[in-house]
């Protein structure tokens, strides 16, 4: 449990890290929050020859918002800042309440959602709720900046896109349409500092006549290598009367379209039932949203 | 091969040698010898090490020494002025907040960060703050009424004893 | 009942401990470094079961910076906390019996050499079939886990107890309901990691400190494993970071840390890891009981029959007390006259069980309040009014020969039930609520010491001293539950002093006389006694002295606020510590023991000694809970605990162990488990995947106390720390069953259970209709 050896390198400039990750390959690994890396290191599950610790770059930090592009964080925003964020808050509430979720309160103030998205766990937190935002990511790397969905971030059980050299560098959150909302459900055993035995980012738009859906997407966690969207589900939920009907199509189809493992934390019995409960609250839940909104209004 | 580094620990400059992959944890209870920070499990799920860094709770056995560098670490022997006790150290004494100890100063430190922050929590937002503390003693309950009569220390609401 | 005044003992007082504990500078045993400090860490077993047939050192000795490397052929004497039946050994020896097992160990000079040097020790085992199920190893054919074991089927130990006439009570009895309970298998999960650090000085003698809640059981063990006198033995006891009984017995890493000192020449300290803190063990014990209640027409209990099988994992440990606990425990509180007990203890492949607060208790109290809950149901009574009944009086004596001198457990029910509005809600609440009673005791103290010596259990010295103050030595240990602020408050109502100029000095056996230990909720009453006395023959000491001076009868004295007074007389006072000054000149230095044997019952049967206590805690719980229907979460919301626990010494610490008892209690009841693969390997150990509940899920607990006062106890008091965990577990099962209608008899209540449940419910129902 004591000090292995790697190296340590704290880059000035992201430009200084570009060129020191591609330099060093798959021997470095990028230290953000530390709170899943270090872990893996302590437990001998890997073992880096060198750290990158980009949790000070000042390129990598802020929060933005612009009606146009939607919600911009940096990749080196802690989770407890999105957590606290005014305008996470505003504009993807979702957003702010997986962060609150996410483990503890010392883990959220260390931790940042690159490093929660980039270990790829199907049991983080904030992809699922990314997912349903329809995010885009900005990727880097000495070469360049590409962007990708995040739905195409995902390959398999702790697998991405980033290619060698390339790095997550930030998150963009269109902005969501008035007749939209998205919401978040989990269910650990505990009531914090768990890992959830399921989880589900759900997005709705309605029509505007307010009682058609537009279109929905029902992001799933933890039953799956990966976090992923019920895709056949959301095509099919897609024109339908929002009713008692449309919720149960939905929530019939995450369960068809889930596919658990039984593991320690929770059977794929289980999972496939809950996610169902999970889609139908979590719809439910846009739906209110939407309402309020457009009470207001 | 251990490398040469400043931490600033509760308002001092130590000049130590650390090796890229040693903890905070150990840094400061082995080297610098500040034992009031405990492991209780060494890989984030007790809170026990918890530190302040910048002023936010942090877990020190997941944070590396030399990524200190630069700045402000408070642990549990600094939280007091010399001899006057933090409001969250008195609350936890008048409230009967403490048992064994152990879990005690992550505890306050996750406490104290909070008020910071906010010294009228709701009694909801007083657990998920230190739901990363674990506490098998207490029960919580004196715990939470404790930061409760904080918050009132510290906004003047209420008088020590 | 007299009113009682006093000036300390009820009254909340500041822990001496707690200001150096918010700033941490209470000392546990991994703060300490001594000069030229070893590091010791433990090669463990990758395999549940094998006989070892070779371990090569040669490469981890080689390592620069390795100063000693310590196999079990080097330390073959067996040892066990019950001395008759030892089973262990300090490193596994010529066996390995569970997956985790210490095989080897290592003194280096710092812990990554250390870590390194284990990965160079090569162990060759032969592997044997690994059992991890009592049904395993009790199956025909199964191998010994101990060769030496006398009995079959890899039984440990085996009890049976009759009282009354079983068989025609249940044939007379109005109703009998009988049901199969499983508890599970639950580590304390105390926060501080075990420690111990031993160091040799140049006399040889060894100082050991180590976070323990028994130096003596510890001193007795070391004399034993490392073949020294005793005298030249001090254990002392640092911080204690919590404990619940996982610090009751000895470790393997105190008998390391001294035998690796020993050979290294030099100190050294032997941490665990969380990880060897779940091997290390000593958790609640899986029972699968399965439990008769015979009643009458009146609901009155005709007899119970109860037959357990205790999972006991690889050792002895506390097993066979744990065993005969279970019987003691089982009809208590509540006035039964036919009762049936048959249980083993079984060895299986696992980390070993042992003493978990409230240990033998817990699983026949969930068994039996589950009873007697659906008993009530079906009758059509209220749960209140059978256990109410049921209960028994202010003193009583039970089948088995216990004696309750003092009971008060009616008043917890009625407590209890009334501040939770209990009768009102039950049977009405919407479906998805509900809410739950229970009751339960706990013995303050045992009867017999594990070796049967005569010597007393507690003793205490007082020293008065113009100089040092008043000290009271003890030996025993403050575990965080507040045991040295419970003396020292005891001292200081005797002296009518105040309770911060008491010194207290425990935990350590060279420095304080002896005390058995933190165990058995045994402190208050018996080292509490001990220190009553002492100051009882410190202050017969001081009168005649004050007496003299005021011109008074001596037995017309009192000490009382910072005085000796006339207790007729007002005015008629001198100074207490002018008296004291007095008397050291006149006579010499002030000092006085006083010390605590518990009544010597037993019986003629097998296990008599055990469950003989010289007083009982009471307490009655009331639990609220809500049930998500769709996704099986059980929620506690409200919990009502009325506690009899005698007079209260410090109100808040009483009320801190309850709120711990109840919290712990719930984690069993909803989220822990340490699960085991096939191959024994622990699945979840840690404390991310191990859950025990966090502030989140901390509901409303309401701590109250009915008016009690043991008249033969010191100031009234009795057990506080393992009663209030009794009921927590039934009262919450019950409250589940008032809200869905379904009787778990399995621990813990998962999600997926619920919703399985309802599935099989409505099912059932559908059937029907």
């Amino acid at each position: 449990m004591h000090g292995q050896s790697f190296a340590y390198q704290r880059p000035g400039s992201l430009r200084e890290f570009e060129a020191l990750y591609a330099s060093h390959g798959d021997n470095a690994k990028i230290l953000a929050g530390g709170t899943d890396l270090l872990v893996l290191i302590k437990e001998r599950l890997l073992a880096p020859r060198l750290l990158l610790d980009i949790s000070d770059l000042p390129e990598l930090k802020g929060i933005a918002y612009d009606p146009a592009a939607g919600l911009t964080i940096g990749a080196g925003v802690k989770v407890a800042e999105i957590e606290r964020s005014a305008l996470v808050k505003e504009h993807a509430p979702a957003l702010a309440f997986a962060a609150s979720n996410l483990g503890s309160n010392q883990v959220r103030w260390m931790a940042t959602m690159a490093g929660n998205v980039c270990h790829a766990s199907p049991a983080a937190e904030t992809p699922p709720v990314l997912l349903a935002h329809g995010c885009e990511l900005l990727i880097g790397s000495q070469a360049g900046e590409r962007r990708l969905p995040i739905a195409e971030f995902f390959l398999a059980y702790r697998k991405t896109a980033l290619k060698p050299g390339e790095y997550l560098k930030g998150f963009r959150l269109p902005p969501l349409a008035a007749d939209a909302a998205v919401a978040y459900r989990l269910r650990g055993l505990r009531r914090a500092m768990e890992i959830d035995m399921i989880n589900l980012g759900v997005y709705l738009r309605l029509e505007a006549d307010g009682a058609t859906a537009a279109e929905v997407r029902l992001a799933m966690g933890s039953v799956g290598p990966i976090s992923y969207r019920a895709a056949a589900t959301e095509e099919k939920l897609k024109g339908m009367t929002v009713d008692e009907a449309f919720l149960a199509a939905a929530a019939a189809g995450v369960a068809a379209e889930a596919a658990p493992i039984d593991d320690v934390r929770a059977s794929a019995d289980y999972r496939n039932r809950v996610v169902g409960v999970l889609a139908r609250r979590g719809l439910t839940h846009c739906l209110e949203q939407i309402g309020s909104r457009r009470n207001k209004a | 091969m251990k490398t040469l580094l400043k931490l600033n620990i509760n308002g001092e400059d130590f000049d130590l040698a650390a090796s890229p992959g040693a903890y905070l944890v150990d840094v400061i209870r082995e080297t610098v010898g500040l034992t009031g920070t405990k492991k209780g499990c060494g890989i984030g799920d007790c809170g026990a090490c918890t530190v302040l860094i910048d002023g936010r709770p942090t877990l020190s056995c997941l944070t590396l020494a030399l990524a200190c560098v630069g700045k402000e670490i408070v642990t549990i022997e600094g939280l007091s002025k010399g001899n006057e006790l933090h409001p969250v150290q008195k609350a936890f004494i008048d409230k009967g907040a403490v048992q064994c100890g152990f879990c005690t100063p992550g505890m306050v430190l996750s406490a104290a960060a909070l008020l910071r922050e906010n010294d009228r929590p709701s009694r909801d937002e007083i657990k998920t703050a230190l739901a990363g503390n674990l506490c098998r003693c207490t029960g919580y309950t004196k715990i939470v009424e404790a930061v409760e009569h904080a918050g009132q220390l510290i906004s003047g609401e209420a008088h020590h004893g | 009942m007299a009113k009682r005044e006093f000036d300390v003992i009820g009254s909340t007082v500041t822990r001496k401990d707690a200001p150096k504990k918010v700033k941490g500078e209470h000392e546990f045993a991994d703060d300490l470094q001594f000069p030229m400090m070893l590091h010791g860490r433990i090669k463990r077993s990758d395999i549940a079961h094998s006989r070892i047939l070779s371990i090569d050192t040669s490469k981890a000795q080689a390592l620069p910076g390795v100063k000693a490397v310590l196999i079990g052929s080097e330390t073959p004497i067996k040892y066990g906390i019950v001395p008759q039946m030892p089973t262990e050994y300090a490193i596994a020896h010529e066996k390995v019996r569970f997956h985790g097992e210490p095989v080897a160990a290592v003194a280096a000079v710092d812990p990554e050499t250390a870590e390194r040097a284990l990965d160079l020790i090569e162990v060759v085992y032969e592997p044997l079939p690994v059992y991890t199920t009592p049904e395993e190893a009790m199956a025909e054919g199964a191998v010994k886990i101990h060769e030496d074991n006398k009995f079959p089927g890899n039984i440990a130990y085996e009890a049976d107890q009759d009282f009354g006439d079983v068989e025609k009570a249940f044939a007379d009895s109005h109703y009998v309901l009988e049901k199969t309970f499983k508890t599970s298998y639950v580590n304390h999960a105390f926060m501080e990691p075990h420690c111990a650090v031993s160091k040799f000085d140049t006399n040889g003698e060894l100082f050991i400190w180590s976070t323990t809640q028994v130096p003596h059981y510890l001193h007795r063990h070391l004399s034993k494993v490392l073949q020294m006198e005793m005298d030249r033995i001090h254990v002392k006891v640092t911080g204690v970071g919590g404990a619940f009984g996982g610090k009751g017995e000895v470790s393997n890493n105190e008998l390391i840390s001294a035998l690796l000192a020993r050979k290294a020449g030099r100190p050294v300290k032997v941490l665990y890891s969380r990880r060897e803190v779940f091997l290390q063990h000593r958790g609640r014990h899986p029972i699968q009981m399965r439990v008769k209640v015979g009643v009458d027409k009146e609901g009155m209990i005709t007899a119970i029959d109860y037959d357990g099988t205790m999972d006991g994992g690889s050792y002895g440990g506390w097993g066979l007390v744990i065993l005969f606990y279970t019987a003691a425990m089982l009809h208590l509180p509540y006035d039964v006259k036919n009762v049936r007990f048959r249980a083993r203890r079984i060895f299986t492949n696992k980390p070993t069980c042992g003493a978990m607060r409230g240990l033998g208790g817990v699983q026949p109290r969930f068994a039996l309040e589950s009873l007697l809950d659906q008993i009530a149901i079906d009758l059509g009574m209220n749960p209140y009014d059978l256990k109410k009944k049921n209960a028994i009086g202010l003193k009583h004596e039970t089948v088995s020969g216990q004696v309750v001198r003092h009971c008060e457990f009616r008043k917890c029910l009625d407590q209890a039930t009334e501040l939770s509005g209990y009768r009102e809600k039950h049977g009405k609440l919407p479906f998805g609520k509900g809410i739950g009673l229970a009751g339960g005791y706990y013995i303050s103290g045992t009867a017999y010491t594990l070796y049967m010596a005569y010597k007393p259990h507690s003793s205490a010295l007082i020293r008065v001293d113009t100089e040092g103050g008043v000290t009271v030595y003890c030996g025993a240990t403050d575990i965080g539950q507040g045991s040295d602020t419970v003396l020292g408050m005891m001292a200081a109502e005797k002296f009518g002093l105040p309770f911060e100029t008491i010194h207290v000095v425990s935990g350590d056996t060279s420095l304080a006389p002896f005390d058995l230990g933190s165990f058995a909720s045994r402190v208050t009453v018996a080292a509490g006694s001990a220190v009553c006395k002492a100051a009882d023959n410190i202050i017969d000491k001081l009168l005649p002295v004050a007496a003299v001076q005021l011109g008074v009868r001596a037995e017309q004295l009192e000490a009382k606020r910072g005085m000796i007074r006339s207790v007729f007389e007002p005015g008629k006072e001198i100074a207490f510590w002018d008296v004291v000054s007095k008397y050291i000149d006149a006579h010499g230095p002030l000092t006085a023991t006083g010390d605590y044997t518990p009544p010597r019952r037993t019986g003629k049967f097998k296990g008599a000694n055990i469950g003989h206590s010289p007083t009982y805690g009471f307490s009655a719980q009331v639990t609220e809970v809500d049930v998500d229907l769709e996704t099986g979460e059980v929620r506690v919301l409200r919990v009502t605990e009325a506690g009899d626990c005698g007079q209260p010494i410090n109100p808040v610490s009483v009320e801190g162990q309850v709120e711990g008892s109840i919290m712990m209690g719930l984690g069993q009841a909803l989220y822990e488990e340490v699960k085991v693969g096939r191959d024994g390997r622990l699945m979840n150990p840690s404390l991310h995947d191990y859950k025990i509940p966090t502030m989140a899920d901390l509901p409303e607990l309401n701590t109250t106390f009915v008016e009690s006062y043991d008249p033969d106890s010191p100031y009234g008091a009795k057990e506080a720390g393992e009663g209030p965990i009794q009921p927590v577990i039934p009262a919450i099962f019950n409250a589940v069953y008032d809200a869905i209608g379904v009787r778990f008899t399995e621990m813990p209540i998962t999600p997926e259970r619920v919703l399985r449940a309802l599935d099989e419910k409505k099912r059932q129902e559908g059937g029907t209709c």
